[in-house]
């Protein structure tokens, strides 16, 4: 009888014991963050800047402790620049790797299709570059990309504004548009609605070019010859990567130069080289007052050190890395507020709380599909390098908007 | 009608790169009965080592290609040498080569990452510098391109058709035993004719290193295209590719100005539909042992 009672009392205590491990897992267990990004494939060489800018938070924050005393684990795998792997790789991280948060990809395309996993499984979905603002519609889903959700309306008035307060805007513009479908969104809207076009309708200015390419052009010499031939005042590329590149070499050739050129999601390197005098628009540019931020000069440094050994042609932190960042710092915020893993008790955190990030302070709205206000400001490549010109709150310091459709043509002015 | 001149000449120099990259592919394709997939990761690895070899060493973007030519026709002999050895067949030849493609493509990243590569312009002196005819911009580095194009294009077609070498080619093509029974070395010949594949994908790629930006996934740009313009040309007909790639070309840019650039696709590939459909050989095909 005593043995018995003893068998069963040993029994009762170790299915407690193992209740009680299950229940709290042991400090040194870590947490694990899942995310995709693209390595390989068309989109790498900006997939590079989030994974160092991954590595060197979740190191940071292990250095400091960790997270609800745990050690965290990223989980980084390569979606190839392709949606369908990034979906199914998100799936994976859910079920198999059992993953306990996860961030979204690079890339509109991945994180619509990734987005849509998060959903299925009811995890919260901070993300750092969606750009089709009206294609988000999962009630957890957090954008970083933090451009407000009329994106396409928000970002060509910036830009005119800033053009305008020159006092001699342009009067005549052209849109070369590239078939990428967040570029499309940017220039033409949506149904009707927004878009760069008819946003520059709304300044006044006289739309005399419009013409699209299909996304992978490599050789940009026949929209050249129409530009030339349009000569607008102002040309308004809504491309992304190399494309400005493309079209200012193509330009050149021709002996052509626009007196005044915007490129929507430029490659900053290479644009700094070559177009002198270009904008753009961004989240946080590597001056003041953007590295007042708590902890962005050191990110700053840190990037640039890191970002050069990878082989990173421009190490220098930007909209990317700092979007990147301030996805980190989003999640973690919210973890370290609740103090929980759960889904829900996250999701309802971030929807009521403001997160101070290195891009500035961020809320999300529910009634605006998670969005809060666009916070970009205009930069401008002066001196070969990428300045904030606009507004002046947050322009480099001396900067200013430098375009004057008059600069090479008297006949315009 | 400037633009439309301009649209005009910008659409003959990008079909002439088309050519000169489709030349290589159209001639192992059609006469070792290699589809070569690598043929365009040769093509962006050899604008690579024109980035390196400029950025590093200061080398003129043009003197690079006394390195890679050589190079790569070696790669080229390798290539078909394994191939022999290995005794791939023409539909193994596209998976075999599919996985090298794969392979450079991995190897592009590791040693230059994924990021954009330019020539700076202070070591490549000819980009945007143009020749003026009236009121036409004829691009250096394009209008040089163009006129290795035409160069390769007639060296090839003189090779086939007047030296031995190549008269052994075509006789290869046509039956190997029988050639072979005639003294000719199928070995011997097959590495030559890749060899040359191999330089003439250096050469465009010295092209493109100096005209356009270069990422590791370049080559796939490049790949629907100039399959179109191999097809169109005929297998193994080195002018007909030429042709075929101005044709593509002037399709392109003309469609551009005329209508819109997202049409220029459309057009393109409705007129391949329309070749297959009446002339099956391809437009510009010869029966190459007559």
């Amino acid at each position: 009888m005593k043995r018995w009672l003893l068998t069963n009392v040993m029994i009762v205590l170790i299915l407690v014991l193992v209740a009680c491990g299950g229940a709290a897992p042991a400090a040194s267990e870590p947490i694990r963050v899942g995310s995709t990004l693209s390595l390989t494939g068309p989109l790498a060489a900006t997939g590079a800047i989030h994974k160092v800018v991954g590595e060197i938070f979740v190191e940071k924050l292990n250095e400091e402790g960790g997270l609800l005393g745990r050690p965290v684990e990223w989980v980084m795998l390569d979606d190839e620049s392709t949606a369908d792997k990034a979906a199914a790789l998100y799936e994976r991280l859910i079920t198999e790797e059992n993953v306990d948060l996860i961030i979204g990809p690079y890339g509109s395309g991945n994180i619509t299709a990734a987005m849509q996993v998060a959903e299925r499984y009811n995890m919260i979905f901070p993300h750092h570059t969606g750009s089709l603002t009206y294609a988000y519609t999962y009630k957890w889903h957090f954008p970083m990309w933090y451009t407000g959700l009329d994106t396409h309306k928000t970002t060509p008035d910036l830009l005119f504004d800033a053009l305008d307060s020159t006092g001699t805007p342009p009067r005549t513009i052209g849109f070369v548009v590239n078939q990428f479908p967040g570029t499309m969104f940017m220039a033409r809207g949506r149904e009707g609605d927004g878009g760069a076009i008819q946003v520059a309708q709304e300044h006044g200015y006289e739309v005399v070019l419009d013409v699209d390419f299909p996304f992978g052009t490599t050789d940009l010499s026949a929209i050249a010859a129409q530009v030339r031939d349009a000569d607008p005042d102002f040309l308004y590329l809504s491309g992304l990567g190399v494309d400005g590149n493309t079209l200012i070499t193509a330009m050149n050739a021709l002996n052509y130069k626009p007196r005044g050129m915007f490129v929507q999601w430029p490659a900053p390197g290479p644009l700094a080289e070559a177009g002198e005098g270009a904008f753009s628009v961004t989240l946080f540019e590597a001056h003041e007052p953007f590295l007042s931020k708590p902890g962005a000069r050191e990110l700053n440094e840190e990037f640039g050190k890191r970002a050069a050994a990878a082989g990173i042609t421009y190490p220098v932190l930007d909209v990317q890395g700092a979007v990147s960042w301030a996805t980190w710092q989003t999640l973690i915020a919210a973890v370290e507020a609740t103090e929980s893993l759960d889904q829900e008790t996250l999701a309802n955190w971030l929807l009521s709380n403001k997160v101070d990030t290195i891009i500035g302070e961020i809320t999300f709205d529910p009634d605006n599909q998670n969005y809060g206000p666009d916070l970009q400001s205009v930069k401008q490549v002066q001196d070969g390098k990428w300045v904030v010109i606009y507004p002046a709150e947050f322009a480099a310091e001396g900067a200013t908007v430098v375009y004057s459709p008059c600069e090479s043509t008297t006949e315009s002015c | 009608m400037q633009l439309f001149g301009q649209a005009l000449i910008s659409g003959i120099f990008l079909g002439s790169l088309y050519g000169m990259i489709a030349i290589g592919l159209t001639l192992t394709w059609g006469m070792l009965k290699v589809i070569n997939l690598s043929h365009f990761s040769f093509a962006i690895f050899a604008a690579y080592i024109t980035y390196q070899l400029s950025t590093s060493l200061g080398m003129n973007p043009f003197l690079t290609m006394l390195v890679t030519v050589p190079l790569f026709f070696l790669v080229g002999v390798a290539l078909q040498w394994f191939i022999d050895v290995f005794r791939v067949d023409e539909f193994m030849s596209l998976l075999v080569t599919f996985g090298l493609f794969i392979i450079l493509e991995s190897v592009m990243r590791w040693f230059w990452t994924a990021d954009h590569r330019f020539i700076p312009s202070d070591l490549n002196p000819y980009l945007g510098v143009s020749i003026w005819v009236g009121p036409f911009a004829l691009p250096i580095p394009q209008l040089a391109s163009f006129i290795a194009a035409i160069l390769i294009s007639s060296l090839t077609m003189y090779l086939l058709h007047r030296t031995y070498a190549g008269k052994a080619l075509r006789a290869l093509s046509q039956d190997r035993e029988i050639a072979g029974a005639f003294g000719v070395d199928h070995r011997r010949s097959g590495m030559l004719l890749s060899g040359l594949a191999g330089a003439y994908a250096a050469v465009a790629g010295a092209f493109i290193g100096m005209i356009y930006g270069i990422t590791p996934t370049a080559a796939i740009e490049w790949l629907p295209v100039v399959f179109a313009v191999v097809i169109l040309g005929g297998l193994a007909n080195a002018f007909g590719a030429f042709a075929a790639g101005m044709l593509i070309g002037v399709t392109d840019h003309v469609t551009s100005v005329i209508a819109d650039a997202g049409m220029a696709s459309l057009v393109t590939f409705v007129i391949l539909i329309l070749a297959l459909l009446l002339r099956p050989d391809g437009l510009f095909a010869r029966r190459i042992a007559e």
